[in-house]
C-alpha cells in the first residue's frame, strides 16, 4: 500500500493512502480513487454515484477554478509540482482553502522536497507525497524552523505584524 | 590538445586534471590529444566526484608561444583570472601566464555551453 | 533608519541556521550539486567563473555605518578586501569559498544583513530612491513602503517559485532615481488633493531579452491597500506567467500579450476578491513609520560660508561641489555623491578601505546614512554644506571623490565575462577603456549628462537598453564584440534604446564612444543633453560617423 505523509492535528505521520491514482488509459478499480481533472468531467458524477471517495488531480496550467462547483463532493484534490520550481500550485492551494472553503485533502505530488514543507504547510496543503525520501520527521523540523512569518496565509499563522502588537 | 577543468566544491577555485588528482596552475593540467579516449574517461569519472568538484568539462587547447593555451577567451579568463585586477592566477607570473596572455584568435569550447547551463 | 526588532532577528538567525545545515549536506554529499544549487541560489550564492559569490541584500540601498564596516570586514576577511555593488543595489563578494559561507552568513545576521532572496524566481530585494528623506522633491518617504514591502516578500509562501525573477522599486520624487518603469512593478508615491497617500502602480517593465517599460495600470491606489493589490498582481503573475520558454518568463509578457486594459481589469477582479481590509494595523504603519521619521536637522544659514570659502580656494572642491553635491531639503545640509567610478577603476568596485572611510564618514559627518544608488555609487543622504570641504578631503584621501556624477565617465558596468558565468564579453575593461578618454573633467564637464551602461549579455544587468548610450557584449566565434544602442533612458523619461549598427569588436568601442560624443557636440543645440539631441536628431548622423570611420 503506497503512503503519504499526512498534517493531522498538526502532527505529520505516515499514513496508508485509502485512494488509487488513476491514469487516464487504465481501468478504473473498485475503492477511492484519484483521478484527472479531464477523467472526473466524464466519469465524475457515475462514480461519486457508486458512493465512493473520489479525489481529483490537477496539473499545473489547468485551472483551479474547474472544480468549484463539484469541491463539496470531492475527498481529495492532489495539486501536481511537474518540478518544484512551478509554484503555481501554491496559490491553487490558497484559493482553495481561502476563496473556495476546501475542507478536504490537499495533496502535494509530483516533485515534492522537504525544503518546500512550510511554504506548502503555509498554503494550505495537509498531505504529500514527497520525492526525496523524506521523512514526516523531515517534514516536522522543516515546518518549524522558522518562528517567524510576515505574511498572513492559510495556516493562520500570526504574522509579525500581528506579534508585535501582542 | 585538451584539459579538463572543473571548479572545486569546497572553495570554487578553478581546477584542472593531472592524473586523477586535481590542481589548480592550467600550467600543471595534463594534456589529452583530441583523439584520446582517457579524456573522456576521466571527464567520465570526475563526474562521479560530487563532493570534489563541480561540474567538470573538457575544454579545447591551441598553441601560443610554443606552449598551450585555451582556445576560448573565456577559458583563458578561468586559467587567469579576471583581467581588470592582476589577483588572480595570473598573479604568480611566469611563461605559461604570458603564454596564455599572448595567444591569438578565441572561439567557442564545449565548456563554456556546459556552464552557461550550471546557472 | 530601520532597526530589526526581535523578530527580524530571530527570522534571520533561522534563515542562516537552515543555510547552515544545507551547506553541510553537500558538502557530506547528501545533496548532489543539482539538488544544492537551487537551495544556495536562494541564499545569493552563484558558482561563477573564478570561485563562488555571494551577493549580499541591502534593502532600498540603506546602510548604517556598523553595517558597511562589517561588509568590508567580510571582504578583507573572506574575500580578497573589496566588494562590488550592483544595479540592484546589491553587494556582490566575488572570491566566497563555500566552505565559509555559513559563516560569513552569520557575520551578516549579526548586523541585520543577509542575503534571501538575491536570487531565484522570487520577489527579489526591494529598490528605492537613494535620496529617500533627504530631497525636497518627494512627497513623502519611500522607505516606509519599501520596508513594509521587504516584509511581505520574505519567504512569502505563495510567490517564492514564480515564472521568473520579480523586481519591484518605490520611489516619491518627480525625478525617478530607481528606473522605475524598468521594473516588473514600478511604484510612484504621490499625494491625492485630499491629502491622502497612494501610489500609481506601473507594470511590466523589464530589461533582458525584449526590453520593456512598464505602463501605468492604475493611477492612483490608496497607499494602505499596496500590499493586497501587489498579491493580486503576483498571483495573476504566478499563474499566468509563461513556464515553457525562460526568455518569456517575465510578467512584461504577460502584460504585454493580455494588453494593458485587460491585465489592469484582471489585476483589479483579483483584488476585490482579496478583500477591502486595510493591509498592515496603523500601529505597524506607525511603527515602520517612525522609524524614517525625519532627522534633526540644525537651523543653518542657506548658504554656508565655509562651502563657499572652499568653492573659492580649492578649484578641484569647487568641482567636486558642482557635481557631487545635491540639493537637500534641509537649508545648509546638501546629499554628498559618492563615485565608485575613479577613471580606470572597476565602476561599483569598493575596497574594505573605501567602504570604512565611508562609514566613518557617515558616522561623523552624515547621520549614520549611507546609501546605495542603482547606477552603482554611494551616498551620504546628510551633510552639512560647512562639512562638506571636509568630507571632500576625506574621500579624495581614498579615491572617492571622482567629480563626475552622471557625467560621460559614469558609467554603469556588470562584471561581464571577468567573473560571471553567463556573460559574452566583458564589461569592465570596456567601461574602462571609454573612462580613459574621458579622464580630462573640463572635457567630460562639457559633454554634461551622459549615461552610459554596460551588460556582458543580454541578461542586461548592467541595463544597456537604457543607457544614453547601452553597449552590450555579444559572443561572435567567440570573440568579443558590442552592440550599442542609443537613446534609452531608466529614469521618469524611460525608453529603450535603438541600434546604432552593426557589432563592434572590443577594441572600437571606445573609440566610437567619443565618435558619438563629437557627434554631439557637433550637433547639439543649446541645454540640450546627449539624449535631447539624439531625439531630435535622430540615429543617422550618429550612425555615419562610427562606421564611416570603420571604412
Ligand atoms: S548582464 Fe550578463 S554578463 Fe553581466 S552580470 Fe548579468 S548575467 Fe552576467
Amino acid at each position: 500500500m503506497p503512503t503519504r505523509i499526512r498534517l493531522l492535528n498538526g502532527a505529520f505521520a505516515l499514513v496508508e493512502d485509502p485512494f488509487t491514482t488513476v491514469d487516464d488509459d487504465t481501468a478504473i478499480p473498485p475503492g477511492d480513487v484519484i483521478i484527472s481533472l479531464t477523467r472526473f468531467q466524464a466519469e465524475g458524477e457515475r462514480l461519486l454515484a457508486e458512493c465512493r471517495k473520489v479525489g481529483v488531480r490537477l496539473e499545473s496550467h489547468e485551472e483551479v477554478e474547474a472544480l468549484t462547483y463539484d469541491l463539496p463532493r470531492l475527498a481529495v484534490v492532489a495539486l501536481v509540482f511537474p518540478k518544484f520550481l512551478d509554484g503555481r500550485a501554491y496559490t491553487y492551494a490558497r484559493l482553495l482553502r481561502e476563496r473556495f472553503g476546501f475542507k478536504g485533502e490537499v495533496r502535494a505530488v509530483g516533485d515534492v522536497l522537504r525544503e518546500e514543507a512550510g511554504y506548502m504547510l503555509r498554503c494550505g496543503f495537509d498531505a504529500f507525497v514527497p520525492a526525496d525520501g523524506s521523512t514526516p520527521e523531515d517534514w516536522d523540523r522543516a515546518t518549524h524552523r522558522f518562528r517567524h512569518v510576515y505574511q498572513r496565509s492559510v495556516d493562520g499563522r500570526s504574522p509579525a505584524y500581528v506579534e508585535r502588537g501582542e | 590538445m585538451r584539459a579538463l577543468t572543473a571548479n572545486r566544491l569546497t572553495d570554487g577555485e578553478v581546477v584542472f586534471w593531472k592524473q586523477g588528482q586535481w590542481v589548480e596552475r592550467f600550467a600543471d593540467a595534463e594534456l589529452f590529444a583530441p583523439d584520446d579516449a582517457e579524456a573522456e574517461a576521466a571527464e567520465a569519472h570526475a563526474k562521479n566526484q560530487i563532493t570534489l568538484v563541480v561540474e567538470p568539462y573538457l575544454i579545447d587547447l591551441m598553441e601560443s608561444e610554443g606552449l598551450w593555451a585555451p582556445v576560448s577567451y573565456r577559458e583563458r579568463i578561468r586559467a587567469l583570472g579576471p583581467t581588470n585586477l592582476n589577483h588572480g592566477k595570473q598573479e604568480e607570473g611566469g611563461a605559461f601566464v604570458e603564454a596564455l596572455l599572448h595567444a591569438s584568435g578565441a572561439a567557442r569550447s564545449k565548456g563554456r555551453v556546459d556552464l552557461i547551463r550550471r546557472k | 533608519m530601520y532597526q530589526y526588532d526581535t523578530l527580524d532577528k530571530e527570522f534571520l538567525a533561522d534563515r542562516s541556521a537552515e543555510f547552515r545545515g544545507q551547506v553541510a549536506r553537500r558538502l557530506a554529499g547528501e545533496l548532489n550539486e543539482d539538488q544544492f544549487k537551487r537551495l544556495r541560489l536562494m541564499n545569493g550564492l552563484y558558482l561563477q567563473l573564478h570561485a563562488y559569490m555571494l551577493r549580499v541584500a541591502i534593502p532600498y540601498g540603506s546602510l548604517n555605518p556598523t553595517q558597511l564596516r562589517k561588509l568590508a570586514w567580510i571582504a578583507r576577511t573572506y574575500d580578497k578586501g573589496y566588494g562590488h555593488f550592483t544595479t540592484r543595489t546589491n553587494l556582490q563578494l566575488h572570491w566566497i569559498k563555500l566552505a565559509d559561507a555559513p559563516d560569513i552568513m552569520d557575520h551578516l545576521v549579526s548586523v541585520d544583513m543577509h542575503a534571501i532572496q538575491t536570487s531565484g524566481n522570487c520577489i527579489r530585494n526591494v529598490s528605492a530612491d537613494p535620496y529617500a528623506g533627504a530631497t525636497a522633491e518627494e512627497i513623502d518617504d519611500p522607505r516606509v513602503w519599501a520596508e513594509a514591502i521587504r516584509q511581505w516578500s520574505t519567504v512569502h509562501p505563495e510567490f517564492t517559485f514564480l515564472a521568473r525573477k520579480f523586481k519591484i522599486a518605490v520611489t516619491a520624487s518627480p525625478k525617478d532615481r530607481t528606473a522605475a518603469k524598468t521594473h516588473d512593478i514600478g511604484l510612484h508615491l504621490k499625494r491625492a488633493r485630499d491629502g491622502s497617500l497612494g501610489f500609481e502602480v506601473m507594470v511590466g517593465g523589464g530589461l533582458g531579452r525584449m526590453p520593456h517599460i512598464a505602463p501605468t495600470i492604475r493611477e492612483f491606489l490608496p497607499a494602505n491597500r499596496l500590499l493586497s493589490y501587489l498579491e493580486a498582481i503576483l498571483r495573476i503573475y504566478n499563474r499566468q506567467g509563461r513556464r515553457d520558454n525562460i526568455h518569456k518568463a517575465r510578467i512584461k509578457i504577460v502584460v504585454a500579450s493580455l494588453g494593458v486594459e485587460e491585465f489592469a481589469r484582471q489585476v483589479e477582479a483579483e483584488w476585490e476578491k482579496i478583500g477591502t481590509a486595510p493591509d498592515l494595523p496603523d500601529t505597524e504603519l506607525a511603527r515602520i513609520r517612525g522609524a524614517f521619521a525625519p532627522k534633526t536637522f540644525e537651523i543653518l544659514p542657506a548658504v554656508s560660508e565655509a562651502l563657499e570659502a572652499a568653492r573659492a580656494a580649492e578649484p578641484a572642491f569647487a568641482r567636486f561641489a558642482r557635481n557631487n553635491l545635491k540639493p537637500h531639503k534641509q537649508p545648509g545640509y546638501g546629499i554628498v555623491e559618492v563615485s565608485l567610478k575613479a577613471i580606470g577603476e572597476t565602476p561599483g568596485d569598493a575596497t574594505s578601505e573605501q567602504m570604512e572611510a565611508v562609514a566613518d564618514l557617515a558616522e561623523r559627518y552624515g547621520q549614520n546614512d549611507i546609501r546605495v544608488t542603482h547606477e552603482q555609487n554611494l551616498v551620504l543622504p546628510h551633510v552639512k554644506l560647512d562639512d562638506a570641504p571636509a568630507v571632500w578631503k576625506a574621500l579624495a584621501a581614498v579615491g572617492l571623490a571622482t567629480p563626475n556624477m552622471n557625467l560621460v565617465s559614469d558609467i554603469i558596468a556588470c562584471p561581464g565575462l571577468d567573473y560571471c558565468a553567463l556573460a559574452n564579453a566583458r564589461a569592465i575593461s570596456v567601461a574602462q577603456n571609454i573612462a580613459a578618454k574621458f579622464a580630462d573633467q573640463d572635457r567630460a564637464e562639457l559633454v554634461g549628462e551622459l549615461k552610459i551602461k554596460i551588460s556582458g549579455c543580454i541578461n542586461a544587468c548592467g541595463h544597456h537598453h537604457v543607457g544614453h548610450i547601452g553597449i552590450l557584449g555579444v559572443d561572435k566565434k567567440g570573440e568579443e564584440f558590442y552592440q550599442l544602442t542609443l537613446g534609452g533612458s531608466g529614469a521618469e523619461d524611460a525608453a529603450v534604446g535603438q541600434a546604432l549598427g552593426p557589432a563592434l569588436p572590443y577594441d572600437r568601442v571606445a573609440g566610437a564612444v567619443d565618435t558619438l560624443v563629437d557627434v554631439y557636440l557637433r550637433e547639439r543645440k543649446d541645454g540640450e543633453r546627449f539624449l535631447d539631441t539624439f531625439r531630435r536628431t535622430g540615429v543617422a548622423p550618429f550612425k555615419e560617423a562610427v562606421y564611416a570611420d570603420a571604412n
